[in-house]
């Protein structure tokens, strides 16, 4: 009659593994592992793809800020598809500024939900940006929609103004994560 | 002899740049996981520049000829360079820009200084055309609406020999200083 009892029953409630069959119990929960496991992971699994660098080139006005925009794709496979952002720049304590030598030209980061924007949320250094739900419906946008979400990176004219002159570079690390 | 007004104005001037480019880092794309991290380089190159702002004109009024008149005033001059450096060059409208002053009919020759340093009453002298090296702007922003309100000084003078040189005139002598400042 044990052998009958469906394995869920037997997880649920160790009371219930018969003692005449010690291993059923043990494999009903293997099985369980084995099936659930990628499943899991799965469905956390999230990809930022499409990202390009971004050159601004020698600013020559220096009245109005700088703004550089770009499409770039994030995946979520979570089962609401959202996600959060988090930025962090390559200046001190991951400050978003470039550095020419000594000197430092600070910038901001805004990111968007969706793709194509030219504004969006501001971020600020290693703080989540959360509650971001993404239309990509393939890793890589390969297929679907080809881009999901918008990095927009700007640099002010009153930062500008105060820089030294020289030629500025540094990196941004974007990370996201699935919700 | 009235000199009613005398202008002069600023430009902003020109660059020297170093358009070295950062070493281009290609940006890094995520892979697939729990999290997922990418990297973009950022670049840009902020040329040389610098301005001059807060000028005034000067208007002297009736001058004495057996006295010499000088007027100072405050100006910003502001540069980006590293050592914030800058020279100036000034040149009159008179022949050859010569600083000169007329009412029409004849001329009053003038003299122009500048101190790289704001509250002055003297400063060095300037030749029409040629540029004088070697200052540095206290300037933190190119008009000077944060930081230092002024950081140079413009001297425009009349010597009695350029006075008693003149022809003195119920009508005004006008003319106009044009002063060009560059990185250094």
């Amino acid at each position: 009659m044990a052998t009958r009892v469906p394995a869920t029953a037997r997880i649920q409630g160790r009371s219930g593994v018969s003692p005449h069959h010690p291993w059923i119990g043990f494999c009903a929960f293997a099985l369980f592992v084995l099936t659930a496991a990628p499943a899991l992971a799965q469905s956390n699994n999230v990809r930022l793809t499409k990202l390009s660098d971004v050159p601004f080139g020698t600013i020559t006005n220096f009245a109005s800020d700088s703004v550089s925009s770009q499409s770039v794709c994030a995946f979520s496979a979570s089962a609401t598809k959202n996600y959060h952002v988090t930025a962090s720049g390559s200046g001190t304590g991951g400050a978003f500024s470039l550095a020419s030598g000594s000197s430092s030209l600070a910038y901001d980061v805004q990111w968007n939900g969706a793709s194509g924007q030219t504004s969006g949320t501001q971020l600020s250094p290693n703080v989540a940006l959360t509650g971001l739900l993404s239309a990509a419906t393939q890793q890589a946008c390969n297929s679907g929609p080809a881009t999901s979400g918008s990095l927009i990176v700007i640099l002010r004219s009153s930062a500008v103004s105060s820089a030294r002159a020289g030629s500025y570079s540094g990196t941004l690390t974007l990370v996201i994560g699935p919700e | 002899m009235k000199i009613s007004s005398l202008r002069h104005f600023g430009a902003a001037g020109a660059l020297a740049l170093l358009a070295m480019s950062a070493t281009a880092q290609a940006a890094t794309q995520g892979s697939l996981g729990s999290t997922s991290t990418g990297t973009v380089s950022i670049s840009a190159t902020v040329p040389g520049r610098v301005q001059i702002s807060g000028l005034s004109d000067f208007a002297f009024g009736t001058l004495d000829p057996t006295t010499a008149a000088s007027t100072a005033k405050n100006v910003c001059v502001w540069s980006n360079t590293a050592t914030k450096g800058y020279n100036i060059t000034a040149t009159g409208d008179g022949a050859a820009s010569a600083f000169t002053l007329t009412n029409g009919s004849t001329t009053l020759a003038y003299g122009v200084e500048w101190a790289g340093s704001s509250g002055q009453s003297t400063g060095t002298s300037l030749a029409t055309s040629s540029a004088a090296t070697g200052f540095t702007s206290t300037a933190t922003n190119p008009s000077c609406s944060a930081g230092p309100a002024t950081t140079a000084s413009l001297i425009v003078k009349f010597s009695t020999a350029q006075m008693q040189s003149a022809v003195g005139s119920a009508s005004a002598y006008t003319g106009i200083l044009t002063l060009v400042v560059a990185p250094e």
